[in-house]
Formats: structure tokens, sequence, C-alpha cells
């Protein structure tokens, strides 16, 4: 049962397509929208709507080009189907129905987050299950256990913000730019992440949940105190004890996960998996424990289709035409 | 002769149609389900295979063509990734056609050629989408954004002027109030005829796929909260 699978992605604000063959992704395009939703602060669901329609069968067009076939040497079609913005992820559903029942292929409805951990089965040095995968970004951060390629068993999530918004958010209050992350570990090189104390939250909490809104109101009130003159001046410093905040939380956490479940990989994925600092400790950490630890490459950490193409090579192919019915809703599955 | 296989989804309705010129050849139309919400996501591709199939099968579909609005923004979205997607695969030239153009085709069909039509459709939020085919023209007017306060500058002038679409409905009493004749509430006419938008669509050039977008005619709400704010 091997051959490309088209895979489209568009759950948030990347319209993506790829086609991926085995552990190998011959192409991964993404269409980023993250300059038009700058100026809103924020991913706006309606902006990143219009924006799907307009470019997602360019997006496929160009991804079929680059793997250097046509969709009639397609096999089959996966697209994400659940979590995400709906209106978002109809996009995608829409037209992988169509190209699907176009050329009577199956299709194969993908969860985001199984996506991002299915990123860690691609090439290179592909992971194997059982293991450990933190998933952190924007969206979502997310602590797992997978036994086996075609699912997880979720052990922790965030209560409040995810990681990526908590890096937005601090971004914001500083005044630096959009997306956060990057712009938080730009103005942190040059900081003392000592200079301030953020609470490590959580940290005394036994379970492996995580919460960001206090790290985010604890940066409020420093700023208040400090003023604005003395907040512009000290930027990198509040950024780097901020952005160690919040690795330092999601490490906390990983740690704990890893003394529980004594995996022998640890997986790292998502779009604040390309965080230098988050990397970083994250390899001291598994180093200190014995675990293997593998780095989802960057291209695969933030959402892009290769990972939802890789995760459906391992989960059931829905035959035409049960599909034609299929709708993006986190029931999707069992209502097709 | 050309075979047009038409559907839209901008109304509470899913509607498909084949048509080869005027004649249907198969049409399916699908109300809103028990929730009172649209089918479109669940219910329109596989309306679409069930059409093609009573109209002889894909092989003799030449075109497509798809309502882009306006109206529900998401609805909308639905038939248009739908259609483009079915026209990239097959092949097919892809045709876009306002909305309330099909409304203006089953008005036309019934109504005395003296009449002048207006298409209405519930644009929510008070709002409605008009759009008005004088008699005698036979090019529909573009559709535009109104609130009820507009419709007697609309209509004035007009002569014995009908309304259809389920905005028509909605703003019956002031449409009445203006001289506006309007349908019974259950009356078809109302609805979104896919056979109307195929013969609608043999006005219109086809375009490349990736060429056809949605029709909003209105911006998204944190659009007109930033330009109200006047952020940048
Ligand atoms: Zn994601």
């Amino acid at each position: 049962m091997s051959g490309p699978i088209l895979a489209i992605e568009t759950s948030c604000d990347d319209t993506c397509a790829a086609v991926v063959d085995g552990p190998r992704a011959l192409s991964n395009v993404i269409s980023s929208q993250a300059s038009l939703h700058e100026r809103y602060g924020g991913v706006v669901p309606e902006v990143a709507s219009r924006h799907h329609v307009e470019l997602v069968n360019g997006v496929v067009e160009a991804a079929l080009a680059e793997a250097g076939c046509g969709l009639a040497d397609i096999e089959a079609f996966a697209v994400t189907t659940n979590p995400g913005l709906i209106g978002a992820l109809l996009i995608g559903v829409s037209t992988a129905k169509a190209l699907a029942a176009s050329a009577r292929k199956p299709l194969i409805p993908v969860d985001h987050l199984l996506g991002h951990i299915a990123a860690a089965y691609l090439d290179p040095e592909p992971a194997e299950p059982p293991l450990l995968a933190l998933i952190a970004s924007g969206g979502h951060t997310l602590l797992a256990a997978a036994e086996e390629r075609d699912g997880f068993e979720v052990l922790g999530q965030t209560l409040d913000d995810a990681a990526g918004e908590a890096l937005d958010k601090g971004a914001r209050l500083l005044g630096l730019g959009y997306p956060g992350g990057p712009a938080i570990q730009r103005q942190a090189a040059g900081g003392n992440p000592d200079a301030f104390s953020f609470p490590v939250a959580m940290s005394r909490d036994p379970g492996l949940d995580f919460s960001f809104s206090g790290l985010k109101t604890a940066l409020v009130y420093i700023a208040e105190e400090l003023g604005p003159d003395a907040v512009l001046g000290r930027r990198a410093d509040l950024a780097a004890g901020y952005e160690a905040a919040v690795v330092g939380q999601l490490i906390a956490k990983l740690g704990r996960a890893i003394e529980r479940r004594e995996p022998a990989t640890v997986v790292l994925g998502g779009g604040v998996a390309a965080n230098t600092l988050l990397r970083r400790r994250a390899a001291e950490l598994c180093e200190q424990r014995g675990v293997r630890l593998k780095l989802v490459p960057v291209e695969l950490c933030t959402d892009n289709a290769a990972m939802i193409g890789s995760a459906a090579r391992f989960l059931e192919r829905i035959p035409y035409p049960d599909y034609l019915h299929l709708d993006a809703t986190p029931s999707a599955r069992s209502a097709a | 002769m050309t075979v047009i296989l038409g559907l839209d989804t901008a109304t509470g309705d899913t509607s498909v149609a084949a048509c080869e010129g005027e004649s249907v050849l198969a049409e399916v139309q699908i109300g809103p389900g028990a929730n009172g919400r649209p089918q479109h996501a669940a219910a329109l591709l596989a309306a679409i295979e069930r059409v093609a199939a009573s109209a002889g099968g894909w092989e003799r579909i030449d075109e497509l063509a798809v309502g882009v609005g306006p109206g529900s923004f998401t609805g909308v979205r639905i038939g248009v990734a739908t259609a483009r997607g079915l026209a990239q695969a097959r092949g097919l030239p892809l045709r876009a056609i306002h909305t309330t153009d099909a409304l203006l085709v089953a008005l036309a069909a019934g109504a005395d050629p003296e009449r002048d039509l207006l298409a209405v459709l519930d644009a929510r939020r008070g709002e409605l989408y008009a759009a008005l085919q004088r008699s005698g023209s036979p090019v529909p007017g573009d559709p535009g954004l109104a609130t009820p306060d507009a419709l007697p500058e609309l209509a004035q002038g007009l002569t014995a002027p009908i309304a259809a679409g389920d905005g028509a409905i909605r703003f019956r009493g002031e449409l009445e109030a203006i001289g506006v004749e309007v349908a019974a509430d259950a009356d078809p006419v109302h609805r979104i005829s896919a056979a109307g938008l195929c013969i609608a669509a043999r006005r219109v050039q086809p375009q490349r796929a990736e060429d056809v977008k949605p029709l909003y005619l209105r911006k998204p709400d944190a659009e007109l909260w930033r330009e109200r704010d006047g952020r940048n």
C-alpha cells in the first residue's frame, strides 16, 4: 500500500501542500500568511480563510511540480480535519475531497497534532515509537506518548495560552514584532535571563499540564513598575528572562514525563521547537537522562503538509465514495 | 450542446444541477439540517457526484459553474474550493456566477417580461445583498450590500417590481411597503436553483480555476475594526 500521498493542511494561517512517498517528503510547499496577520497582532480566522481559498490550488500545483508528479500519480489524498480554525480547515477538506473524488482515490483524514508528531517519522533519521513528544507552537503545547505510529496519548496540555502564544504576547508587551518567538529570541540574545525574576509556573504542580498566563501577567507587572523608558532600555534582559521562563516550564515538564515514561526517544517539534534555547536545554536534558533526542528539522516544525502526509501513511484510508460526506469537525473520523 | 454542472452554497441551501442549454438533466437541492444550519460541507460533494451520475456520468460534463456569492462567507468558500478542486483535477473550465444571477433567472422565467426584477439575499446583521435586472435588459446588475433604509431609493422608478431570495422574505415588510411584490415564503423562487445558475453561466466566460474567487462585498470584521481604530 505505498505510492505517493498528496497532503493538504489549512488548519491555521499557512496554506500547505506536500507529496510524501514513504518516509521521504518529495515536496513541502508552505504559503505563509504571517506577514498578513502581523498587522492584527495575531491570526484572524476570516482573513486566513480568505487567503486559503485563493492560494490552495496553486500550492497543490507547486507541491506536485516540485515532487515531479501529476495528480494521476497520487495514490491517496490526506488532509487535516481537526483541530483548528473551522472555516480554514474547511478549505483544505473541500479541496482534498474534490481532488480525491475526481481521481476515485482514497482520502485520509488526519489529526493536526498527530501530524506534528509524525513529522518525526520522516527522513532524515526517522524516529521509532515508542516515544515521548513535546510539541510546542503558537497554537498548541502538547506532551504526548506514542506507542504506535497511528496515534498518541495526551500526557499534558496547556491550560491557557500555548507556548508560542505566550511568546507572541510577551513580544507584543515588549514592543517587538510578530510572530513573537523569533523576535524574543533575537532580543534575548544580548540579555541576562537572571536580571528579572519570572515565576516558573506550575513547577510545584505534579501534573504534566502547562500554564503560561501567569508569566504574561508577571511581565505586565514588571513593565508597569519599570515604566516605558526603562522597559525599552532593558528589553534584552526582559526578553531573555521571559524566554527562559517559557522554555524552563517546557523543560521541567518534559523532564518529569521522561522520569515517568522512561522513553528511549524524545521528539521535539512544533514551531517553538525552532527556538535555540529550547533546543539546547532539551539536548542537555536528554543527554543527562540517556535518552535519544529527535529534533524535528525546522522546515517540518512549523505547520506544514509533509507531516500530515507522514501521519497519513499509518492511518486508515477511506475508499471512494465513503468520504463524500466528510466534514471538518473533531468527530470527522467517526462520521466518515 | 455544452453540458454545465453548476453548484451554489451561498445561502442555507446546497444546490447542484446539470444542464444542457436550458434543459435540466439533473438537479439536487438540500436545505439546512435539523439544527437549522446549512449542510454545505457534508452534502455538497455527494450531491455533485449524484448529479453528475444522473446526467450521464462525468464524461458528459463539459464545464463547471459556481455561485461565488454574495452570501455566507464560509458557505461560498466551500462551494468555490470544491469547484476549483474539481476543475483542477478534471481539467474543466470554470465559470463564476453571482448567486443573485440564479435568482434573477428564476424570477425572469416566471414573471411578465415588462416587470423589473430584484434579487435580495439576507446579509445578516440587518443588512441585505441586492441585485437589479431591469425589464428588457438581458444583463443582470451587479449585487451590492445595502441597509433596508436604502430600499426605497433602490426601488424608485421601477416597473411593477418583484423580488425573490431569502432577503426578500426577511425584508418582506420593507419591500411591500414600497410597492415591491414578494412571492409567498414557501415559493421555490426564493431558493437558489443551480439550474438557474447554469443558465446564467452561459453569459459569462470560463476562467482558470485559480482565478475564481468568492465575492464577499464585506471586509473581515478585524479589518473594519482596524480601520475604525485608525491602527495600522
Ligand atoms: Zn500546528
